[in-house]
């Protein structure tokens, strides 16, 4: 918020240069955000936080400054010279029971000649960022900027039967505002009315046709107290906020209503002439009761951690309104009517200790029993995930959550499908407006700006959640996508090699085995897709080459492999435990079974750890051979490790084990060999 | 065959060693010839023994075996300071005996040539900043929490002291489900869960994924928090400001200025603004810090009373400190990147820059 530093320099007795005045009020809380050169006065942007709307004044923020920096606030002195008839007699103000307005002052000029201001109202007014508009207008501005009341200049002549009525605005009654805007009210907003329609929004923004204009001689001041939350509420349903909502949204000054009215009829009279009726208009039904709070200094020290003297904490608490009277170690003090945010003892150590200044607190730390943190399952987790995929050498990157409903339509096929999809009511975009099922549209996405930006290899992964909301509430589940892309290689290739990291990351996070069975159309390609499963049958994973048609909807080409994985059937991976290493020579011995594609390698594998008996200590496969011949037969490589924990093998008696496994191989699985 | 034959080989042997030098090769082929098994010249000069007269026997064997002990022992020498010696077959390449595969040398190598890339994992700038944070809290004995990003308004807005229509919540503009639920807007509503779950001593440290429904250069609908929690008997404003004074430190430089302004939060009350001496300028005034000397880096204060109420812990008898970061702020920061928004384009050449 704007403030002219001249300004409230004149409010303060001994006021502080520029510079110290600005540096002192940041440090109370009130931060100096910027000093610029305004016109004959520097201009401060000052950030005012939400619970402070006394301040968003220059009384208010010179009483700040006033404790401060030491100095003294001085009191607000004007003389009204009430010359005209009784108010009464001019005009009648009623609040409808219920509404919530829990103050309306009003006092009336007549005989005005509205025209433009003095320059020097005018400058003041722009420093400030308000356009000056005419005399009477401009003063109900001023005296907001200077005491933080919003007022309201009405022109009595066109308020019929000359009276206001506080009231909810009627079903489908209409107003024009003073920004031109025709707009529809209904029960909930509150409005003052003439007697016949709605002439402003209380607390919000006037009526276009009971304005000032320079024709006006009549004047019918507003000072009023409404409620925030139902300004709030209705500034909110209109999508208006002004300098008066924002003040009444965050609560208002009962007391300073009939102050801040004298303050502008004065100004008025002054400005545009006329003459000032005698007496105000107030109606208050309940008037104000100040809120009473005691403190203790002592618990205020073991609080701050810093010993505080009585004389200073009432010093600062008289200074800013609170009328602190001490007894012992007890302080009572009355909560002004302008602080609104002040209701607990808490509320006075911060008033306290912000004027004390934070650096005077003494830093120390807490002592504490010295056990050691733990991190939460969900967080060790995932970072097993995250540290299982980095170590297989790919880049994290993070996606939004939210993303395009066509590409969550799409998601509703997969295997991995959490459930039905979590829509936001208030997106930012239609883009962003699904809660994502599945991290692979994100990381697709991303997938195609890489290789927009012309990378050509891609190894990506993210962790992160997917979403899902339905009947039984909105559900999280942790997972991890993968999307690898090379240049080169055959399907086969680029398979095994995802394969090789999605492995990798099981045994890291501790998956539960996995059952790598074909599968994943749609999302995956026909012909190299599968779904991991778990043995008793549960898919918690996939992984594979992507379908063309899922391919095309990123406009990314073929050979591209993702993966997804639920990390949450995951469980910490047992403690590796040593194993004896071998101290006799291995016999390596090489096995090509040519068999049909009917065989998958699983189970060829299986048949042929199952035959090897118990000498063989490793299995693994060399390679595989498609026959050129069009039968559609492969020659799969095996390699065995045999090994004697005791001795030294002969070849003689592992060629005699080794033949005996390729006789069995092929009596159960009808296998040949090359 | 007499003595004067023994001299003769052994002048052959020394002169033939000697002609061989470090080659083992070399060194070996002397061995067959002399000391072999099969047919080396000591076994023919042995053989040569049985052919002797009895009376020149005894002189010659001594001899022989005199000439025998010092090859053998010479051999064994020459064997000790041997090296394998590459034959060079063609220009170019050469075989290291006893080598596979194969290692082709000769040809000098450009030293200056790129070695070869290494599959090197990259974590997110962000997750980078996670993990050092929680660390230093770890080591003070905090505990890493989690919870749902999905939230219910008790949980991230009324326990925390914020209930509905409070102009605080224009700060933080909230996605709503279709449902009722929203996305979190910052990570305290762990905070109100883990006092809800249990009783002081709370130690805790929460970083996640929030969201607010704002985008711009400095502001995205989602990004990533930190937040932090202590709550037992007789906590300070103090050891508030000595905990955040202890952890920037650690985060940033011992050297960091730490200030801690009055500011506002509606679950804090005192509340402060926390900021540090701009790390980029030496508090001369730069572009990050616009000018002023300090960056502001996270918020803090003491846990409102109201807070305690709402969660079920007894304010008269507890106190408390809170605070909270944008780990997303502070990776911008750290690593000068300009665009919070880039952070979540899934850009593999802006990750792949802090492996």
């Amino acid at each position: 918020m704007k403030f002219e530093a001249r300004w409230l320099a004149e409010l303060l007795d001994a006021a502080p240069p520029a510079a110290e005045l600005a540096a002192r009020l940041t440090d109370c809380g009130l931060l100096v955000e910027l000093r610029e050169q305004g016109d004959g006065s520097e201009v401060w942007d000052v950030e005012v936080t939400t619970n402070r709307p006394d301040a968003m004044n220059h009384r208010g923020l010179a009483r700040e400054a006033a404790v401060a920096t030491g100095s003294r606030l001085r009191p607000l002195e004007f003389e009204l010279a009430e010359n005209g008839d009784e108010v009464a007699s001019l005009a009648a103000v009623e609040i409808a029971a219920g509404t919530p307005c829990s103050r309306y002052v009003a006092r009336v000029i007549r005989g005005v000649r509205v025209g433009p201001s003095p320059e020097w109202l005018q400058r003041r007014l722009s420093n400030c960022g308000v356009r000056p508009i005419n005399s009477a207008v401009d003063a109900t501005n001023y005296v907001l900027l200077e005491l933080g009341q919003p007022l309201h200049a009405f022109d009595l002549g066109r308020l019929r039967g000359r009276r206001v009525v506080v009231r909810p605005a009627a079903k489908g009654e209409r107003l024009t505002t003073l920004d031109g805007v025709a707009r529809e009210l209904d029960p909930s907003m509150m409005v003052i009315a003439d007697e016949t329609r709605a002439v402003a929004l209380a607390g919000i923004m006037g009526g276009a046709e009971t304005e000032i204009h320079a024709g006006t001689t009549e004047v019918l001041l507003e000072s009023a107290c409404f409620d925030a939350l139902s300004v709030r509420r209705t500034a909110r349903r209109l999508g208006m906020h002004t300098e008066a909502s924002h003040r009444f949204e965050r609560g208002a000054d009962p007391e300073i209503a009939a102050v801040a009215c004298d303050r502008a009829a004065h100004l008025i009279a002054e400005l545009a002439g006329g003459e000032l009726a005698t007496g105000r208009i107030d109606v208050w039904p309940r008037p104000w009761q100040p809120r009473r709070i005691e403190l203790s200094v002592a618990a205020l020290a073991a609080f701050a951690g810093l010993e505080i003297p009585a004389a200073r904490v009432e010093a600062i608490l008289g200074g800013l309104g609170f009328a602190p009277a001490r007894s012992g170690d007890t302080v009572r003090v009355a909560v002004p009517a302008f602080r609104v945010d002040v209701e607990r003892v808490a509320d006075l150590y911060e008033e306290v200790l912000r004027h004390v200044g934070y650096g005077a607190v003494p830093a120390a730390l807490p002592v504490l029993p010295t056990a050691p943190g733990k991190r939460h399952p969900n967080w060790q987790l995932v970072d097993r995930a995250r540290d299982a995929a980095l170590a297989a050498g790919l880049a994290e990157v993070v996606t939004w959550s939210f993303i395009d409903p066509g590409a969550d339509r799409l998601v509703a096929s997969q295997p991995l499908c959490p459930g039905p999809a979590a829509t936001l009511a208030n997106p930012l975009a239609t883009t962003q407006s699904v809660l994502r099922r599945s991290l692979l549209p994100g990381l697709l996405s991303a997938a195609q700006g890489n290789l927009n930006q012309g990378e050509r290899s891609l190894a990506l992964f993210e962790q992160g959640r997917v979403f899902a909301g339905g009947a039984a509430g909105p559900s999280e589940p942790e997972r991890l996508g993968i999307v690898l892309r090379d240049d080169g290689g055959d399907a086969e290739a680029r398979f095994r090699r995802l394969k090789g990291v999605v492995e990798h990351v099981g045994t890291k996070v501790g998956l539960p085995a996995l059952h790598w069975r074909a599968g994943g159309n749609p999302w995956l390609d026909e012909t190299a897709g599968a779904i991991l499963e778990t043995a008793d049958g549960r898919a918690v994973g996939l992984a594979g080459l992507l379908a063309p048609e899922i391919a095309a909807h990123w406009d990314l080409g073929a050979g591209v492999a993702v993966a997804e994985l639920a990390l949450d059937t995951a469980t910490a991976p047992p403690l590796p435990r040593f194993a004896a290493l071998a101290r006799f020579p291995p016999v390596v011995m090489d096995m090509t079974v040519e068999h049909g594609s009917e065989l998958g390698y699983a189970g060829l594998e299986a048949a042929t750890r199952e035959l090897a008996g118990e000498h063989v200590e490793g299995l693994g496969f060399v390679t595989r051979y498609h026959l050129p011949d069009g039968s559609g037969r492969v020659r799969t490589t095996l390699r065995l490790v045999y090994r004697h924990a005791e001795r030294s093998l002969t070849q003689d008696e592992v060629n005699a084990w080794h033949a005996d496994l390729r006789r069995g191989l092929a009596e159960r699985l009808g296998v040949g060999f090359a | 065959m007499s003595t004067a034959r023994l001299e003769e080989v052994r002048r052959a042997f020394v002169a033939e060693l000697e002609q061989a030098g470090t080659s083992a090769d070399g060194v070996e082929k002397v061995r067959v010839k002399f000391a072999g098994q099969r047919s080396g010249k000591l076994k023919e000069l042995a053989e040569a023994l049985r052919a002797l007269p009895n009376d020149q026997k005894r002189d010659y064997g001594r001899a022989l075996n005199e000439l025998k002990q010092e090859i053998e022992s010479r051999l064994a020498e020459a064997k000790q300071a041997a090296v394998t010696e590459i034959r060079v077959k063609d220009p170019g390449t050469a075989n290291a005996k006893g080598h596979a595969p194969t290692v082709a040398v000769g040809r000098p190598v450009d030293v200056t040539l790129p070695g070869l890339p290494v599959a090197r994992g990259a974590e997110h700038p962000v997750h980078i900043v996670r993990r050092r944070i929680e660390e230093i809290f770890l080591r003070m004995g905090y505990d890493v929490e989690a919870g749902p990003e999905v939230e219910d308004d008790w949980h991230n807005f009324e326990a925390l002291n914020i209930p509905p229509d409070h102009p605080a919540r224009d700060d933080q503009d909230t996605f709503y489900l279709a449902d009722g639920h929203l996305l979190r807007t910052h990570t305290s509503p762990v905070q109100a869960r883990v006092m809800e779950s249990r009783q002081p001593p709370i130690r805790i440290v929460v970083p996640g994924r929030v969201f607010r429904r704002d985008s711009d250069l400095r502001h995205s609908p989602m990004f990533h928090q930190i937040e932090g929690l202590l709550v037992d008997e007789g906590i300070t404003f103090g050891h508030l400001k000595a905990t955040l004074e202890a952890f920037l430190h650690e985060l940033f430089s011992d050297r960091v200025a730490v200030r801690l302004r009055p500011g506002y939060f509606p679950f804090t009350e005192p509340s402060a603004e926390v900021d540090i001496s701009c790390i980029f300028c030496a508090q001369k005034g730069c572009g990050v810090c616009s000018g002023s000397g300090w960056i502001e880096i996270l918020g803090s204060g003491m846990v409102d009373p109201r807070v305690f109420e709402a969660v079920g812990i007894d304010a008269g008898r507890y106190t408390g400190f809170a605070f909270g970061l944008g780990l997303d702020r502070v990776a911008m920061l750290v690593y000068g990147i300009p665009d919070l928004r880039q952070l979540f384009a899934g850009d593999q050449r802006l990750t792949r820059q802090f492996a």
